[in-house]
């Protein structure tokens, strides 16, 4: 009965004009799903049976897109109560807690996607890192990738502000204070961000529009591009094909096996038919099936953490009493930590140089050997080196985040904080 | 079962994909309907419908006009009666008359009588009457949400 | 490699069950509120109370939904009537929590000044334990009772409202122990302490009653000498401090303290000097009729007219036209009409007709002098590692060691550095602060005055 219904829309002009594709039956229509579909599209028709294993690329890519879609709706919600003004911001929280139909599991939704979108953007970065799939053709989709990670952290870190309690006001303060440390631009950037000498009302509302138009709008521009590269650049990364050696030919004699150029397919020389073509199966279903899942898993995480932990909301913000110790938001602390030591290390030297060694890495290192490969051997020194890198990061984010209390002494976690030095704030 | 019997393979395949899609579907759907809840306000921060004024004796005789909720009280020694003062037209301010007779609409010229009938101009009903009550308090109630008839007082 | 997608087909059924069980589970988690029960339970007393048909229908369309009070001028919002649905019925008084009604609101009406105003806690909170602010990261808890009068205080003087007695005991013991010798308050003392203007909102009564008793046992590193006074005095004492929570409120609030009346009148009457003409009970000056029974005599009506123009009521008189607004007029007719032959005697203190030396012990309550020199200036404060026998030193004997103005340069220059005892340990932590263009020239006067005054008598005479 509603298969009835359903054909005889699909039938209409109304239901031709929607749909242009119906459910494919055959190997044509499979590949037009995918070219004919505005969404679908940034996907090719078919796709090396390497992008179906998990272990290629665990999905991290795409867990970091579902979760910015997450982030994406959960936000507009909250905006429907949501007012960026200091005295009206935390009341906000509290009805979202107190008051509003599902407001409280949406709050948490949206703070625990933010934190894992960090965390998967992150993982993605190091997998990507260590396939070796920033090589070329793929320089530019690294750098994009790049200033992708960069606007996810400008993305959580204008969000954190937003509910205006102590944890907000004083992350921010000291956040934008490490800011601050860069050489000539610091002081007049953090002026310009906080739109005055500290934070303060016209600090919540520039936030505001960064968190809620401005960021979201270059990511969403960025996560197009950076989609549609890793199709133009001929899908995911994998190793060479062995080699397709052209046949030297004398004048005047053709060719024994014949080349297609695969439009739009691959990019670069013409692969050989009867090379690879088995190698390669239909998007739809077997890819956008898999995609499904994992969105479906994706939610499920969320909707757990959501439903089971509460997003914090502190004191309302005081501009006199920080909380003892302030810290930024965690991805920050490591930075925090440096600061702690050396203001020219933390502030300046450390996150210079990492932006500027993520950015550079695929125009140093162009060599395509272990292209796609996990953990190729032919890269030990690069590998070697990420990973020290990584491995600090870690550490002092750690030590950040878990050991340092009041007065940022060093503090073990699992013991807890005296009384007295918590009763006076 | 019996992973080479065809018919059970289908059978299988066919259910799990069914339960899959139903409770896609089911969540997706709940979804929306949550969202569409939650867009729904739960508590309004305007004045209470339900309004809840002085004690009968704090207000004159003649008519009082309360700010909050935009309503005449008309006292007549011990009789009170509230009539809106928003115009059926299209909700704007009536003002009663410079003579303390009658109401009329400063946007589109409507013209109320006393007992609120429209005697000129657009608007197409007359104001409405609302129920006025003693609370146990001892305070007047308006109960903008509840129209009464013109002649129906609340005597103290 | 198998591309077959049959071997996820069951990963997505269980995968589609749990997102789907997770929405009813966020569904029914959500659903579940606290506040629904209690007012069903108000629903249910209406009912089974409704002894008519029209009263039980009126009952069963109660609706069950979140009641607030919303008080921009206070910033705040209250929905605590959620579960104390009856506050404003009195049929319910006696009822059992949390359906009791408040007696005495006639003056403070609910849906003016709604509940935490008064009573603290968490006004937006709809659950018991965070409406009640016995939650982390929430700095009011609900005030106790015994405390309660504190919340006069945010917007009454203590000496304006007669039914406060804790309020006015802790301002009187607050001036006694001369806390704003070392405190400022309302940008008025000071400089040795933190600033008081917002404790009251930061700090719990316990918290309070312990800094008093001993300071650095929960201020670490706090110079500030225990407070002697008994435990009632320190109880009042911390209830007038809760009061200090620097709240910001619209005119509608701050219009309470300035609404005419006699009190008003009172202050007005000593600051215009009325008693250099007029006398009261024999006291003050003969230019003007005295006033005793004036509220007797005169109709308010003539006491008006009188300010508003003295010589149309009265030809040849000699009172000038003081240009008072109508507020102000309004406040000395009322306090005036108080003003009848019974009630002369010890009716007010007028600085003007007390003694040099009497004057100056209200000046040294006033600058909290006795904050560090103890009250009448007899000393015994700590102040660790002072020279002076680790206290600060007594003033009864200034009399034999100054003149009136050496000890005028004394008070006006302070001396910020206080020598000590052991060099090794830490600075006293109090001093004496230079008063110099903080205290007027005849309120020094007057102190001096004072301070020579307490040299013992027996002492006196031995020079």
């Amino acid at each position: 009965m509603l298969q009835r219904v359903w054909n005889a829309f699909r039938a209409s002009r109304v239901g031709r004009s929607i749909f242009r594709v119906g459910l494919p039956a055959s190997n044509l229509e499979r590949a037009q799903v995918a070219i004919s579909s505005f969404l679908l599209h940034l996907q090719p028709a078919k796709v090396h049976k390497r992008t179906l294993k998990p272990s290629t690329t665990f999905g991290l890519g795409l867990i970091s897109l579902y979760l910015f879609l997450i982030l994406g709706v959960t936000g507009v919600m909250l905006m429907f109560y949501y007012v960026p003004a200091t005295d009206a911001a935390y009341q906000n929280m509290k009805d979202l807690e107190f008051v509003v139909t599902a407001g409280r599991v949406l709050r948490n939704m949206h703070r625990w996607s933010a934190h894992l979108m960090v965390v998967f953007v992150l993982l993605h970065l190091c997998r990507v890192f260590y396939t070796g799939a920033y090589k070329p053709p793929r320089e530019f989709n690294w750098v994009v990738g790049v200033v992708l990670l960069l606007l996810t952290l400008g993305l959580s870190f204008t969000g954190y502000l937003l509910p205006w309690d102590q944890l907000a006001y004083w992350a921010i303060t000291v956040g934008t204070n490490i800011a601050g440390y860069a050489p000539l631009v610091g002081q007049k950037l953090k002026f310009l961000l906080l739109g005055g000498h500290m934070v303060g009302e016209s600090a919540l509302i520039r936030f505001y529009t960064l968190h809620v138009i401005v960021l979201p709008g270059v990511v969403l521009m960025l996560v197009a591009l950076h989609l549609w590269r890793v199709r133009k650049d001929g899908g995911l990364a994998r190793p060479d094909e062995p080699a397709f050696v052209q046949q030297e030919l004398a004048p005047g004699q053709l060719p024994t096996s014949k080349t297609y150029g695969l439009m739009e397919l691959a990019r670069g020389s013409t692969p050989a038919v009867g090379l690879a073509p088995e190698d390669v199966v239909f998007t739809w279903p077997n890819l956008i099936f898999r995609e499904l899942l994992l969105f479906l898993a994706v939610v499920a995480v969320v909707l757990v953490l959501a439903i089971f932990w509460n997003a914090p909301l502190e004191e309302l913000a005081n501009r006199v009493h920080p909380p003892n110790p302030a810290k930024a938001p965690w991805y920050f602390l490591g930075l925090q930590e440096l600061v702690a030591y050396s203001a020219l290390w933390g502030g300046v030297v450390v996150p210079g140089l990492l932006v500027t060694a993520l950015v550079l890495l695929p125009y140093l290192d162009r060599r395509r050997r272990g292209l796609g490969v996990w953990f190729a051997r032919e890269r030990k020194v690069a590998l070697t080196l990420f990973t020290v890198c990584l491995i600090a990061a870690v550490v002092f984010t750690t030590i950040g985040s878990l050991f340092r209390g009041p007065n940022w002494s060093f503090q073990v976690p699992w013991k807890p904080i005296p009384a007295e030095e918590q009763a006076f704030h | 079962m019996n992973d080479s019997d065809p018919t059970q393979v289908k059978r299988r395949d066919f259910m799990q994909l069914a339960f899959g899609w139903c409770s896609a579907l089911f969540a997706l759907g709940a979804s929306a309907v949550a969202g569409a809840r939650y867009i729904v306000p739960n508590v309004l921060y305007e004045p209470d419908q339900r309004f809840k004024g002085q004690k009968p004796e704090d207000y004159p005789e003649g008519t009082t006009f309360l700010s909050d909720i935009r309503v005449f009280l008309i006292r007549k020694g011990n009789s009170f009666r509230a009539v809106s003062a928003i115009c059926t037209h299209l909700g704007c301010t009536v003002n009663r008359g410079a003579d303390g007779h009658g109401f009329h609409c400063p946007c589109h010229g409507s013209q109320f009588s006393d007992n609120g009938e429209v005697t000129s101009g657009p608007a197409p009903r007359p104001l409405s009457w609302l129920l006025v009550s003693l609370s146990r308090d001892g305070r007047l109630i308006i109960d903008a949400s509840q129209p009464v008839e013109a002649k129906k007082y609340l005597v103290i | 490699m198998d591309t077959s997608l049959r071997r996820y087909y069951p990963w997505f059924a269980v995968l589609g069950l749990l997102v789907g069980g997770l929405v009813i589970v966020a569904y029914y988690k959500d659903q579940f509120r606290e506040w629904r029960s209690w007012q069903q339970v108000f629903r249910k007393q209406e009912l089974a109370r409704a002894n008519t048909p029209e009263a039980r229908a009126e009952a069963a369309r109660i609706p069950v939904e979140i009641h607030q009070l919303v008080l921009p001028g206070l910033n705040r919002v209250d929905r605590c009537i959620t579960c104390h649905a009856a506050v404003d019925d009195p049929s319910y008084s006696g009822f059992p929590q949390p359906l009791a009604y408040h007696p005495n609101h006639d003056q403070h009406p609910f849906d003016k000044f709604g509940c935490t105003i008064c009573h603290q806690g968490q006004g937006r909170a709809t659950t018991r334990e965070a409406a009640h602010g016995q939650v982390p990261h929430w700095d009011q808890p609900m005030l106790p009772m015994k405390y309660i009068e504190s919340a006069c205080g945010k917007c009454h003087l203590a000496s304006d409202i007669p039914n406060a007695p804790k309020l006015a005991r802790g301002r009187a013991v607050f001036e006694e122990v001369g806390c704003i010798g070392c405190h400022k308050l309302n940008g008025v003392g000071g400089m040795i302490g933190p600033e008081l203007d917002k404790v009251g909102a930061s700090h719990s009564p316990e918290w309070l009653m312990k800094h008093f008793k001993n300071p650095a046992a929960v201020s670490p590193g706090s110079g500030m000498p225990p407070i002697q006074a008994s435990d009632a005095d320190l109880d009042a004492l911390t209830l007038y401090v809760l009061s200090f929570t620097g709240e910001e409120m619209s005119a509608y609030y701050v219009s309470m303290k300035s609404i005419p009346g006699q009190l008003a009148g009172r202050r007005l009457f000593q600051e215009k000097g009325c008693i250099g003409c007029h006398s009261i009970g024999g006291q003050g000056g003969k230019v003007g009729p005295a006033l005793d029974g004036v509220g007797k005599r005169r109709s308010p009506d003539w006491i008006v007219a009188h300010f508003r123009n003295p010589q149309a009521v009265t030809p040849g008189s000699v009172m000038p036209q003081f240009n008072f607004t109508e507020q102000e007029i309004r406040s000395l007719t009322e306090f005036l009409l108080s003003v009848t032959d019974t009630n002369v005697v010890g009716f007010m203190k007028i600085p003007a007709l007390m003694t040099s030396v009497a004057r100056g012990k209200t000046v040294f309550q006033k600058y909290g002098c006795a904050g560090c020199h103890g009250a009448g200036g007899v000393g015994g404060i700590p102040n660790p590692n002072a020279k002076t026998a680790q206290q600060v030193p007594s003033l009864i004997h200034v009399a034999a060691g100054y003149t009136k103005d050496e000890l005028k340069k004394r008070i006006l220059d302070g001396q910020r550095e206080i020598p000590s005892l052991d060099p090794a340990k830490p600075h006293p932590p109090l001093y004496m602060p230079a008063w110099r263009g903080r205290i007027a020239e005849g309120e020094l006067a007057d102190l001096v005055d004072y301070l020579m005054s307490l040299m013992p008598k027996a002492d006196n005479l031995g020079f």
